[in-house]
């Protein structure tokens, strides 16, 4: 029982890791009306930045504070320099041009920080169990599972209780209606594409200590990004938060019963879901 | 008078790709990096079929590029399948997974589509990596055969040289690029392309277009298998990385940087792909970051690709021509 207790709990902090990515991926989606191929990408320099900050101060809190911000400034000058051009262009250039930009974040990561995986040791303050009864868990999981929830929940209020938020959901429905109401559209895409990178940096932070840092673990959380969006439906906070528990929990519980295929079974899991309903189960036609 | 000046180019591109089928060998240091080159000019004609002429951006052409790869292998070593026999199960394979990817993808449209070809992508490589007992898993197919050529029973070549088995490979290409060709001429072809410029229209006037959509992907696919065959046979060799995600990446932007307009363009992207990639990965084991960039300068600056380019470039030159014709002209008045 305790097993899959403990399984459960992998899968809701492996979930919420997936909700952080996809969430980014949905809220760009939204606004912008684009796929950003280069999500897997910011995750990885969020995962290299954490370790290299790691390494030189040993302060894992300094790495959470300062790597999501960075991949978030180096998303915005993606987006003001590259991104920003396409925007007229047709879907498929959004594609291909943040295709080209994951291929080049890929290959710098490589160069910079060569092509082995490496681990980051788990915060001081963090190590060790949490226990109650006879049930113990890593304490560095519980707090991920928390802090998530905490930057899910704040999130939420971002988008349902301010100005900012309200802006984005109106966007999302109607971009020029906003526009010819005065906001300056492009100031907001920009944040709104600095945010939801951000997000995916984060993810990779917090992912770094229980998972290491590998070069090209960016397209494997692309994939799974992708699966958690068309399982919840697209352009849909709840969605992504049902989905990345979903497909968090199906790998996980797989991981005890058929460790090899428990990749494979969230991929299947997608395919049934499109089968019964194309539009994902938050989605909408 | 445009149709005709049209169907004479068209019959040209065929020539032109005759004759760099003919040179390639010559001008190249190795056949074998000649007969590269071809694979994957057929995998990304294939994927030509689908982008430039359906619309359909698909993530998915390495599921069967090693898929075909991977079946034909399999046939050769355990069941001793013959050369033509092995491309034949590889094309089923690849038309088959094909189908079987597109029926599920085209049931969503637009980025949706591209999504899901690009889980499913990923899906191939976590089935082709838990069953190793066929794949070899992470160590890839070993001692793979390449089966002699024989045709009713006569040999006609053992295909042991690389020069032999590059004019194999080179009659294969020039048999599918025909039939690609007559593909997109026909009624067939003429209306994927107008899938591509707008679906709804073409269901409106009647055309069951998630058919054609499918039908497209299942000619893509067989070919696509033929070639991830023909590379296995190449190496003698099939990786786990012909059905990794990369691999559709790789044969994604062949396609693009080729151009999509024309499926000349398609050799002109492998070409140009594979050759830089020869010369420079064992310089710049990084060299990927030029296709990164190359795909973005594509996208912003030459949306239709190298062909694309070579074509507004004569455009330009046919102008400059005719605007020194009547210059010409006055003068010899005076």
């Amino acid at each position: 029982m305790s097993l899959y207790l403990f399984q459960i709990l992998n899968g809701v902090g492996l979930g919420m890791i997936y909700f952080l990515i996809s969430v980014g991926l949905t809220i760009i989606f939204g606004l912008l009306n684009f796929v950003n191929f280069a999500h897997g990408a910011y995750y990885l320099i969020g995962s290299y930045l954490c370790f290299t900050v790691v390494a030189l101060t040993g302060n894992f809190w300094l790495a959470l504070a300062i790597a999501p911000i960075a991949v978030a400034i180096l998303a915005l000058i993606t987006e003001r320099i590259l991104i920003k051009r396409a925007y007229h262009l047709p879907h498929t250039y959004h594609i291909l041009i943040t295709l080209g930009i994951a291929l080049i974040i890929q290959e710098l990561t490589i160069s910079i920080w060569g092509p082995i995986g490496k681990s980051v040791a788990v915060p001081e303050a963090l190590q060790g169990v949490f226990q109650m009864g006879n049930f113990f868990y890593p304490k560095y999981r519980l707090f991920v599972i928390l802090f998530s929830a905490v930057i899910a929940f704040a999130l939420w209020l971002l988008l349902e209780r301010t100005r900012f938020g309200a802006l984005v959901r109106a966007g999302s429905e109607d971009t020029e209606t906003v526009s010819l109401l005065g906001t300056h559209i492009h100031k907001l895409f920009s944040i709104t594409f600095a945010l939801g990178v951000g997000l995916a940096g984060l993810a990779g932070v917090l992912a770094a200590p229980i998972r290491g840092v590998h070069p090209f673990v960016g397209v494997e959380v692309l994939g799974i990004a992708f699966v958690v969006v068309v399982i919840g439906g697209m352009g849909s906070f709840t969605g992504a938060l049902v989905g990345g528990l979903i497909v968090g929990l199906v790998q996980s519980l797989m991981t005890t019963i058929w460790p090899q295929g428990a990749s494979l079974m969230i991929y299947g899991a997608m395919a049934f879901v499109i089968l019964l309903r194309p539009y994902g189960l938050f989605g909408r036609a | 008078m445009m149709k005709q000046k049209r169907s004479s180019l068209l019959g040209g591109v065929t020539l032109a790709t005759l004759a760099t089928v003919i040179l390639m060998p010559l001008l190249l240091p190795s056949a074998t990096l000649a007969t590269e080159i071809l694979i994957f000019a057929m995998a990304a004609l294939a994927c030509n079929l689908l982008l430039g002429y359906t619309g359909l951006l698909s993530f998915g052409q390495g599921i069967f590029f090693g898929g075909g790869a991977y079946i034909a292998s399999i046939c050769m070593i355990h069941w001793n399948f013959g050369l033509l026999s092995a491309l034949l199960s590889a094309m089923l394979a690849g038309a088959l997974l094909a189908g079987l990817v597109g029926a599920l993808s085209i049931r969503r449209k637009g980025i949706y589509f591209v999504m899901l070809t690009l889980s499913f992508s990923q899906m191939a490589y976590f089935i082709a990596y838990s069953v190793s007992d066929w794949t070899g898993g992470d160590n890839g197919l070993l001692d793979i055969p390449r089966p002699a050529l024989t045709l009713l029973g006569f040999e006609i070549s053992n295909l042991v040289s690389s020069e032999a088995f590059y004019a194999f490979v080179a009659t294969l290409f020039m048999l599918i690029f025909i039939f690609a060709r007559r593909v997109i001429h026909s009624p067939f072809g003429t209306t994927l392309v107008a899938i591509r410029e707008n679906e709804n229209r073409a269901s409106a006037v009647g055309f069951s277009t998630n058919h054609f959509k499918l039908l497209a992907f299942v000619i893509s696919g067989g070919i696509t298998g033929i070639a991830g065959a023909l590379y296995a046979m190449l190496l003698n060799f099939a990786p786990l990385s012909n059905i990794e995600l990369q691999m559709s990446e790789n044969i994604l932007i062949m396609t693009i940087i080729g151009g999509t307009g024309s499926l000349f363009g398609s050799i002109l992207g492998a070409g140009s792909i594979v050759l830089l990639g020869d010369v420079l990965s064992s310089v710049w084991p990084r060299w990927m970051i030029l296709l990164g960039i190359a795909l973005i300068a594509v996208v912003l600056f030459m949306p239709s690709g190298l062909w694309g380019g070579l074509g507004s470039i004569a455009d330009r030159w046919r102008e400059y021509r005719r605007s020194k014709e009547p210059e010409a002209k006055s003068r010899e008045a005076n």
